[in-house]
């Protein structure tokens, strides 16, 4: 069986993929791993161990910004929001993405 | 906006850390809340679900640390926490602090001091005007005994209109003026000044004006400095344009000069600093002066950017063109010496200072030694906690900084104790101070001073730390943890510490050695025989003014008046008067001399002249060889007559009597000796001049054939000299109310000031030596017994074996005899080398001189032996089974 791809190996697709979960909408860290989860089918299992530092890395760079909120169920939670420039970011990190996967491309291709 | 969020961010972050601490938790615990429910709703126990959240969080208090210290302002925390951590580690050891600490101040301390002296003589810039451009002229007569002669009104004349290279060239002539303006007479010291004087200096005036050419055919005017002008006049500003009466005459008071205006010549160009106001010296009066004449203390300016070897190239020029002109400089010529103001200034004091500068360089490289040694014995203390907390995953980078962070804080404190120290110790020198040093008057603790010190205490700071940084850095896991393993790290600390201990000793003797040399040389100039005694003797000046007694004959009654007066008051056993006091500040007064009338003028020998009252020789105690000394008979009217000393006696007439010999001098200062006279008696040479260097033959005139203002009188008392001074003031009062006597003070002051110099430098050289020894033993008791301690265990097996306490106490003093003979050998060598380049500040003794070495190094050596013995001592105390079981 393959390996899932740890947080650790692919800390700069961490980022890319919190950043694009939150451009959908506001979420707290759970949800966002939840929806990380959910969205690529369990290849992706971010643990709160590697989503919580990730997440204070992007709000110190400005990108996200944290807010506390009462959740539905009526618990204090801290959402997070993607900013103007998280959004800008965003749109450098996915530019940078289809490079990386047309080079990876070309040289599967190739071999 | 993302700039601004960030930096709202960082300023939250430093400013409210314990704030996001708290939303840190709470984010934490909000997380494991959120897990905690989702598992319980999957069917989990509450307890179940909450160890399973936190097993997702994975190690909660990593995360935490990482986060933490991902935050920039972390790492200047971290180093502040350093700080702190230093802090405590050297408020729990206050003995170690205690002695760091002093052991810093001291060095810094002395430094700091020396430093502000140094930098206020040597470094800092004449208080003028592009102060660099300013040369002070010389005429080098070396071949007639004044190397540093004045030059005279033509002279300055041939400078002023031939040299290329000059902006302009002033003169001064020190003279005095007697005030009889408001209130008490009162006698001033002025100088007599060209016009263009002060422009040449670059300095002028704070009200009014300085001189100016017009001067020069106007009405005479004055210029006062300011504290004449505060104490005198009351600081009344509207003085300046009103006229005043000076020397009898009236003159404008043209300006008064600031009050930080210092005229800084050099000291034996015999320009006081204190100048209490300037008069002019008229081109009129100047245009008639004979070419012998030489009385004008030359300050020249260069043109900017002309370079001191084209000004000297220019001047020296001027003076092959003018020997060659005028038949009055002979076969020999005339030579000009041209020489930076500011260097001359400081030309005898130069090397001393110096000299002074790197002794407290040496002592602060001996106290920096004793702290590097303090720090290296709690690295090797520590070295087990150090081993320990490699073990547990420290960086090194991270105790490293903790070593730097220690030698930091104690640079600083050492730093802030040495400031005072110097603070203190600056005004010591202050106190001090010789009179010939005018310049160290303006030495003060300025910024220069202050980033000197910061400078010096961060370097030795961080070189203090580098020490235990070196062997943390080569520490071997293992070995520390391995209880016996710790040997390889402590060896190397007790090299290091041994050869460190060396070179304390070497110091030491370097710096015992120069304050032995010193003390030897003061004590030998205090030996020499001046030819005088001063003791009990009153001293002042008078000057006759000839404005009011016009005839010779009026001013010789006066004063002849006045010496009867003096002899008659009560308290005085006899009164003599002398145109120039030893060691004082008034120019030099000589001439040539020949013997045969038909011999080479040109080539005639100098010697130093004097007009003396009858009585002079008799109170100072001057030894009288043959002949007669002046007496009353040798007045205006009566024959010319001299007395001359017994080096001149034996120069002109060798092995026969001087006794009604002719002579012929020139004491008009015509250049040219043209006046016969007939020597009547030979005293011993009196040391006028200088305690040390003078060696020219005199000429002594009676005051009644040769007049000269002002006269010092001595005055010999049977009680105290103090005494007296109200008497003798209200007698002369009543003799003429307008005549102020002045520099009133005890003949042995002059010689005392003569020697000051010396005794200035030997002071402080013996505190560097007292500081050096006391430090180099506390460093060679630091080793010896740390090397005590580590060998306990060793000790405690020879003892239990049956060693006497003497062999082991003998083994102890064996290992730091060899120290401080290893050191003792270097000293002596590196004080040989330095004595020798300093070999002009002595006096009398050899920079090998034996008995200085023979009582330095035993006694050195008997102290280093005490400081050996205290260790010694412990070694053998306790039964053998303290020593195994504390080891």
């Amino acid at each position: 069986m393959p390996k899932a791809p740890t947080a650790e190996m692919l800390k700069g697709t961490l980022d890319l993929m919190v950043l694009r979960t939150l451009e959908l909408q506001p979420l707290h860290g759970i949800a966002i791993a939840d929806r990380i989860h959910q969205v690529t089918k369990g290849t992706f299992d971010v643990g709160p161990g590697s989503l919580f530092p990730a997440l204070h890395r992007l709000e110190r760079e400005g990108w996200i910004d944290g807010e506390w909120r009462m959740s539905d169920e009526g618990r204090r939670t801290r959402a997070y929001t993607l900013t103007a420039s998280g959004r800008r970011q965003l749109a450098i990190e996915k530019k940078n993405w289809a490079r990386i996967v047309a080079a990876v491309g070309q040289v599967l291709d190739l071999a | 906006m993302r700039s601004f969020r960030h930096l709202r961010y960082r300023l939250r972050a430093i400013l409210r850390r314990d704030a996001i601490d708290r939303e840190l938790d709470d984010e934490l615990a909000a997380w494991i809340a959120a897990l905690t429910a989702r598992y319980e709703r999957r069917g989990w126990t509450r307890g179940a679900a909450r160890t399973r959240a936190l097993a997702d969080l994975g190690r909660l208090e990593r995360v935490r640390d990482d986060m933490r210290s991902a935050q920039p302002t972390r790492q200047l925390e971290g180093f502040m926490q350093d700080l702190k951590y230093a802090w405590r580690s050297l408020v729990r050891t206050p003995a170690f602090t205690l002695a760091v600490i002093l052991t810093f101040a001291l060095g810094i301390g002395a430094n700091t001091a020396i430093f502000s002296v140094v930098n206020a003589m040597l470094i800092a810039p004449l208080p003028y005007q592009d102060s660099s451009q300013l040369v002070f002229v010389w005429s080098d007569m070396t071949a007639a005994g004044y190397p540093r002669a004045p030059l005279s009104a033509p002279e300055l004349t041939d400078l002023r209109t031939r040299s290329t290279r000059f902006a302009g060239f002033g003169a001064i002539w020190a003279n005095t003026t007697t005030l009889t303006d408001r209130g008490e007479p009162e006698q001033l010291r002025i100088g007599l000044v060209t016009s263009d004087f002060f422009g040449v200096l670059g300095a002028s005036a704070a009200i009014g004006r300085t001189f100016q050419s017009s001067d020069d055919t106007d009405g005479p005017g004055i210029l006062l400095s300011w504290p004449l002008f505060q104490r005198r006049f009351g600081g009344d500003r509207s003085i300046v344009g009103t006229r005043i009466q000076a020397n009898g005459q009236s003159v404008t008071v043209i300006g008064i000069m600031p009050a930080d205006f210092r005229l800084l010549m050099p000291t034996d160009a015999a320009v006081p600093d204190d100048l209490q106001a300037w008069q002019l010296l008229r081109a009129a009066g100047l245009a008639r002066a004979p070419r012998g004449q030489q009385y004008l203390r030359v300050v020249g300016r260069m043109k900017p950017g002309v370079p001191l070897a084209a000004a000297r190239a220019d001047v020296t020029s001027i003076a092959a063109a003018i020997s060659r002109e005028f038949v009055e400089y002979g076969a020999d010529g005339r030579q000009f010496t041209v020489v930076g103001l500011q260097a001359d200034g400081v030309r005898e004091i130069r090397p001393a200072l110096l000299a002074l500068f790197a002794g407290v360089g040496l002592l602060l490289v001996v106290a920096c030694v004793n702290v590097t040694n303090l720090l290296l014995a709690r690295a090797a203390a520590r070295d087990q906690e150090t081993g320990l907390r490699l073990t547990l995953g420290a960086g090194r980078w991270r105790l490293a900084r903790q070593c730097l962070a220690e030698g930091l804080v104690v640079a600083a404190l050492g730093a802030a104790a040495g400031m005072f120290v110097g603070w203190l110790g600056l005004r010591g020198l202050l106190l001090l101070r010789p009179a010939g040093l005018q310049r160290l008057g303006l030495a003060h603790v300025d910024t220069t001073v202050l980033a000197f010190t910061c400078a010096a205490a961060c370097f030795w700071g961080l070189a203090c730390s580098l020490a235990p940084l070196r062997s943390l850095l080569r520490t071997n896991v293992l070995q520390v943890l391995r209880r016996d393993g710790q040997r390889v790290a402590r060896v190397l600390h007790r090299r290091t510490r041994a050869s460190l201990a060396v070179l304390q000793v070497a110091l030491g003797v370097v710096l015992l050695v120069g304050a032995g040399l010193m003390v030897r040389t003061v004590v030998n100039i205090q030996r020499i025989d001046p030819g005088f005694t001063a003791d009990g003797i009153l001293t002042f000046r008078l000057s006759v003014p000839f404005s009011r007694y016009r005839s010779r004959e009026a001013a010789n009654a006066f004063g002849q008046q006045f010496r009867e007066t003096l002899a008659a008051t009560p308290g005085v056993s006899g009164v003599g008067a002398i145109s120039h006091l030893p060691y004082d500040d008034v120019p030099n007064w000589g001439g040539q001399y020949v013997v045969a009338p038909d011999a080479d003028r040109t080539k005639a020998p100098n010697a130093d002249y004097r007009v003396v009252t009858p009585g002079f020789f008799e109170e100072v105690g001057a030894t009288l060889i043959e002949g007669r000394f002046i007496a009353v008979e040798d007045v205006a009217s009566a024959a010319p007559v001299v007395v001359v000393d017994d080096l001149l006696a034996r120069r002109a007439w060798p092995g026969q009597s001087a006794l009604g010999r002719s002579l012929i001098v020139d004491p008009g200062s015509s250049g040219v000796p043209t006046v016969p006279v007939t020597v009547v008696g030979v005293v011993r040479h009196l040391r006028l001049r200088s305690l040390v260097e003078d060696l020219t033959e005199q000429v002594y005139f009676s005051a009644e054939q040769v007049p000269r203002n002002p006269l010092a009188y001595v005055v010999k008392t049977t009680g105290d000299p103090a005494a007296l001074v109200g008497p003798i003031r209200a007698e002369l009062a009543r003799l003429d109310p307008l005549t102020p006597i002045y520099d009133v003070r005890p003949f042995s002051t002059y010689v005392r000031e003569a020697a000051a110099g010396r005794r200035f430098t030997m002071t402080l050289a013996a505190c560097f030596a007292g500081v050096a020894t006391l430090l180099a033993s506390v460093g060679v008791y630091g080793v010896m017994a740390y090397s005590v301690t580590r060998r306990r265990r060793e000790f405690g097996v020879r003892l239990a074996l049956g060693a006497m306490p003497r062999q082991v106490a003998g083994a102890v003093l064996g290992e730091g005899a060899v120290l401080a003979a290893i050191g003792i050998a270097i000293g002596v060598v590196g004080a040989r080398a330095a004595a020798q380049a300093l070999r002009h500040q002595f006096f009398g003794v050899t920079p090998s001189d034996p008995l200085t070495y023979a009582l330095v190094i035993p006694a050195l050596g008997l102290v280093l032996i005490l400081a050996c013995w205290l260790p010694a001592r412990r070694a053998t105390s306790g039964t053998p089974m303290d020593a195994l079981n504390d080891a």
